[in-house]
């Protein structure tokens, strides 16, 4: 099954996904795609016509246009997935998770989906690691094929 | 994603005993037609599908929980992200922040490959209630 991870370039749930035999949805994936097919020189800073009109489709023109352009990556991942993981409350000044706004919108359009989500936290002891990842371990074992 | 090229990060715990060049020269044994870059939290491996889920699958199982991975955007030694190059950085900080926790991922999923699958709930938060706010500003009055 496809899981949208959130932050979606975490390391972490990438290879915990992948481990425990599901396919992560990550914006790796999408930068890829730009690099190759299209050479944009910094996604997701640059941004194609293409990107704009698809942001456009999960927030308003009056959205700040950081927003819409990782909404433009994000947005077709939530709509490919079939159950997410989240985790609350990353440090958002690091990776592309720098915009709160973006994040709860993510948020938002998950639970719209009414599709399977777990949320976790990361961990600050072994005692919090050890429910991480047995909380996704027995979501992604509960999904099934 | 594109078929042609799959780059991955793979990323040595630090609490694991493997070095870097322990792992290069592991994956370099694999299969033929990768590549490999070393770097100093582990390396860099470019391939095509086939070859990649070949390499992941021994690197899954000769170091089980102590090599971390994922796929990367850009390609191996990419100009616009390159350090030679002053090549921009920007998932770095994430990168950084994570491996700080790998340790501890490393313990748990070790305790679970164990059989220890059991695990304490967090409680769930809930909002207080208007009374309650009521109460416990009354309280302060």
């Amino acid at each position: 099954m496809k899981i949208f991870i959130d932050p979606p370039n975490s390391m972490i749930l990438f290879d915990l996904v992948e481990r425990f035999g599901h396919e992560p949805l990550s914006t790796m994936a999408v930068i890829q795609e730009k690099v190759d097919n299209i050479e944009v020189d910094m996604p997701p800073m640059n941004v194609t016509l293409d990107d704009v009109v698809k942001g456009l489709k999960y927030a308003g023109v009056e959205v700040p246009s950081g927003v819409r352009g990782r909404m433009a990556l994000w947005g077709p991942m939530i709509e490919a997935a079939d159950a997410a993981i989240i985790i609350d409350e990353p440090p958002f000044s690091f990776g592309c998770v720098g915009c709160d706004r973006s994040n709860e919108l993510a948020k938002y359009l998950l639970k719209r989906r009414k599709i399977p989500c777990l949320t976790v936290k990361y961990p600050s002891n072994e005692e919090e690691a050890k429910t991480m990842v047995g909380q996704i371990k027995d979501f992604l074992g509960g999904l099934g094929e | 994603m594109s078929e042609a090229r799959i780059t991955r990060i793979l990323m040595i715990s630090p609490d694991s005993s493997v070095t870097s060049d322990q792992l290069v020269r592991k994956v370099h044994t694999i299969d033929d037609g990768l590549s490999v870059k070393e770097t100093c939290y582990g390396c860099l491996i470019e391939s095509d599908e086939k070859t990649m889920s070949k390499v992941m699958a021994v690197v899954r199982e000769t170091y089980h929980n102590e090599v971390f991975s994922k796929v990367r955007g850009f390609p191996m030694g990419d100009p616009r992200r390159c350090r030679a190059q002053h090549g921009t950085r920007p998932g770095y900080s994430q990168l950084e922040a994570e491996w700080e926790c790998l340790p501890l991922i490393q313990s748990a999923l070790d305790d679970i490959d164990a059989g220890n699958t059991e695990y304490t709930v967090p409680e769930e938060k809930k909002p207080l209630s208007v009374r309650q706010m009521k109460e416990i500003s009354e309280a302060f009055r």
